[in-house]
């Protein structure tokens, strides 16, 4: 079942009507709003990774970052038009997933810098942000969990009969855990609403893709799970909206489970403490020429629909709304130290961690 | 009625269906056959299929699937057949199920009760006989609890069911039919069990044993027998919870009988023992008359099936009499 797309898709322009810019059954194509909207929110993504990754470099704040720079069109073309109720579940790459879901800015950021205001009041690592009241599962480090909780997710809202869908989204290397194969196992079977997005970026960490798997499309594995699985350009957001939003389409409307799998490229290290020696450096320049961002704007400028004002306009607020984040984020105080004790269980543990009373003889 | 602990279990779980519709049943063989055991039979008849998972074969995505429905409303009761087999469960258990809510600050929480069969003494041999509870007791966010009477089985479940936090229960498949446990059990519908504290099931002021789960059944049979031998009077201390651990109710007892003997199923080394007398010698130096002893299974991978091996390994009356009686005459 697995198909590919890697043509760039060339949609026509949308008609005027559809000012919503959301393409529906009756017209299925992408209006030029959605097309800018798709375009304006990766240069967006771009700004707050790079603004991460300084921020990192001059150690003001602590831990590590995982930035996805250079895979921008798989999480905007994936995160873009889910609902406030859709679940996403991510991996420690898809920071920018709460962006694009709608997580304000400074709570972003609060989470990098392991502040009170952070939605796990410091808990996690820096890069490690979820956001219950957008359905964003808070991630953990280890690869594939969160496609487990995920589908889980998805069997709740099947068994509650709403129309909402996960989007669950990992690396290559997630594809070689046995976790990856039992979510994906139980979601064919249950024919669960969920959409899963393999990020495929060559490298985990230091490991080529070609020591985890030795097929050529990792979609090709959805086979196996009997549902459809298909293999995208993930440099190319146009690509990556079409496929995505067919197949949450497919998701919200009963049609069960799809495999995503999104060819791209980390620009940077796994870690912002890791130089990608084991990269070539003809490989990386190779990738930064396929760069996501630069692609749409061609895109765009050849539809008449990019201006350099418009841009720099973009990239000017959204510079401004980043230092207001900074701001805030850094002005925020670290969490008390007993609060380590909070947030175990529904009740309280810190009178049992603090009062341990010795005991006398009653004899 | 005189209900067994099968029954007891069983009961809870329909009645925690009947009540809220966002309980439901994940596991191997749960559903068409009703359970390796019997426990969950009738269950698929009444609430369907969508309510009575028949899971595949994996245990990894039985618990992990049901930590995200938890996640998302739902009240899963997962349930692992063996204990034995639940080891590729554990990212899903000590991972995620213990942590999210840690990790989330509260925000994202996950309330399952995951049943678990385990215990040794039937010839099950090595991988279906394990005790592991020290492992999951070893985890802050779980909840582990092991219910040893028909009551408790009934009442701790659905009291673990309605727990806004992941419990991890404990149910001896050698509990399940035996006909000396069978007791009444209250039938009301919201009849729930305490699911912190410790129940004192014999009071005495001699000597303090303090087990769980099957071994209450030669705990109890010792102090009975000890009783009859010497006079001396022993209290027996049914753990109920083994994590977050009742302090007080263990303290309460050495500061009256200054003797203490554990009784484990698990084997010896940082078992459940291992922390009460660790807590009992920080917490209550001053009360000890006697080294604390403990009766648990000897440091082996798992239970092996021939008889002889078997019956070396299980704690049982005899070893208990014999520990017993060096306790109290230190």
């Amino acid at each position: 079942m697995a198909t590919k797309v890697k043509e760039p898709a060339a949609p026509a322009a949308a008609p005027k009507s559809a000012a919503n810019g959301r393409p529906n059954s009756e017209n299925p194509l992408i209006s030029d709003d959605k097309l800018k909207q798709i375009y304006s929110t990766m240069v967006k993504c771009r700004l707050l990774e790079e603004r991460a990754r300084t921020l990192k470099k001059q150690a003001r704040f602590k831990g590590n970052y995982y930035a996805a720079v250079g895979q921008e069109a798989v999480a905007v073309g994936a995160g873009i038009d889910l609902r406030p109720e859709d679940t996403v579940a991510p991996s420690h790459r898809d920071f920018i997933l709460n962006f694009i879901k709608g997580v304000p800015l400074e709570i972003m950021f609060s989470q990098l810098y392991g502040r009170v205001t952070s939605p796990d009041k410091g808990r996690s690592s820096p890069a490690h942000c979820g956001y219950a009241p957008l359905n964003i599962i808070t991630p953990a480090s280890t690869i594939a969990a969160q496609l487990n909780i995920g589908t889980g997710v998805a069997l709740a809202n099947q068994m509650k009969k709403n129309d909402n869908v996960v989007v669950a989204l990992s690396g290559e290397g997630s594809t070689s855990l046995g976790f990856w194969h039992e979510a994906l196992n139980f979601a064919g079977v249950r024919n669960l609403p969920i959409v899963y997005i393999c990020q495929n970026n060559l490298w985990a960490e230091s490991v080529s893709v070609k020591l985890q798997t030795r097929v050529d499309d990792i979609s090709l594995k959805a086979t196996g799970y009997g549902f459809p699985g298909i293999t995208v350009d993930g440099n190319d957001a146009v690509a990556m909206y079409r496929v995505a939003q067919e197949a949450i389409a497919r998701a919200r409307s009963g049609g069960g489970p799809t495999l995503i799998e999104a060819k791209t490229y980390r620009w940077y290290g796994h870690s912002e403490i890791d130089p990608a020696k084991y990269r070539s450096a003809e490989e990386v320049e190779e990738w930064k020429a396929k760069d996501p961002n630069a692609a749409m704007e061609r895109y765009l400028t050849g539809k008449k629909l990019l201006s350099a004002d418009w841009k720099q306009q973009i990239i000017d607020s959204f510079n401004k709304e980043l230092d207001a984040a900074v701001e805030y984020a850094e002005k925020q105080p670290q969490a008390q130290p007993i609060e380590c004790l909070d947030h175990l269980y529904s009740f309280d543990v810190r009178s049992r961690e603090l009062d341990r009373k010795t005991c006398t003889p009653q004899y | 009625m005189s209900v067994s602990y099968l029954d007891a279990i069983n009961a809870a779980l329909n009645e925690e269906m009947r009540r809220d519709p966002s309980v439901f049943i994940i596991g191997e063989d749960v559903g068409v056959m009703g359970g390796a055991f019997g426990v969950t039979k009738g269950l698929y008849e009444e609430f369907g299929p969508d309510r009575v998972i028949d899971s595949p074969l994996a245990e990894g995505i039985i618990v992990s699937s049901s930590i995200g429905a938890a996640m998302a409303g739902m009240r899963p009761v997962p349930e692992i057949q063996f204990v034995d087999f639940i080891t590729p469960a554990m990212d899903a258990i000590t991972q995620q199920a213990a942590k999210l809510r840690y990790r989330s600050a509260g925000a994202q929480t996950c309330p399952l009760t995951l049943r678990v069969c385990y215990g040794g003494g039937t010839g099950g041999g090595m991988y279906h006989s394990q005790t592991n509870t020290t492992w999951f007791a070893h985890e802050p966010g779980l909840i582990v609890v092991a219910p040893a009477t028909p009551t408790d089985a009934k009442g701790m479940l659905k009291a673990s069911i309605r727990q806004d936090d992941p419990v991890i229960y404990f149910e001896h498949k050698k509990l399940y039919r035996l006909p000396a446990i069978k007791e009444d059990v209250p039938e009301s519908a919201d009849f729930l069990s305490d699911l912190f504290h410790c129940a004192v099931r014999r009071p005495g002021k001699d000597a303090t044993i303090v087990t769980y789960g099957f071994m209450l059944q030669p705990s109890l049979q010792a102090a009975e027998k000890i009783a009859e031998e010497t006079g001396a009077s022993i209290e027996v201390i049914d753990l109920r919870v083994l994590n977050p651990l009742d302090h007080e109710t263990i303290l309460n007892s050495i500061a009256k009988t200054g003797r203490l003997c554990i009784v484990q199923e698990d084997h010896r080394t940082l078992g459940i023992g291992s922390e009460i007398a660790a807590t009992v010698a920080e917490l209550a130096f001053d009360c000890l008359d006697a080294p604390i002893l403990r009766v648990a299974a000897p440091d082996v991978p798992a239970i092996p099936a021939a008889e002889p091996l078997e019956q070396f390994y299980m704690p049982d009356l005899p070893k208990i009499m014999t520990a017993m009686r060096q306790l109290l005459q230190y």
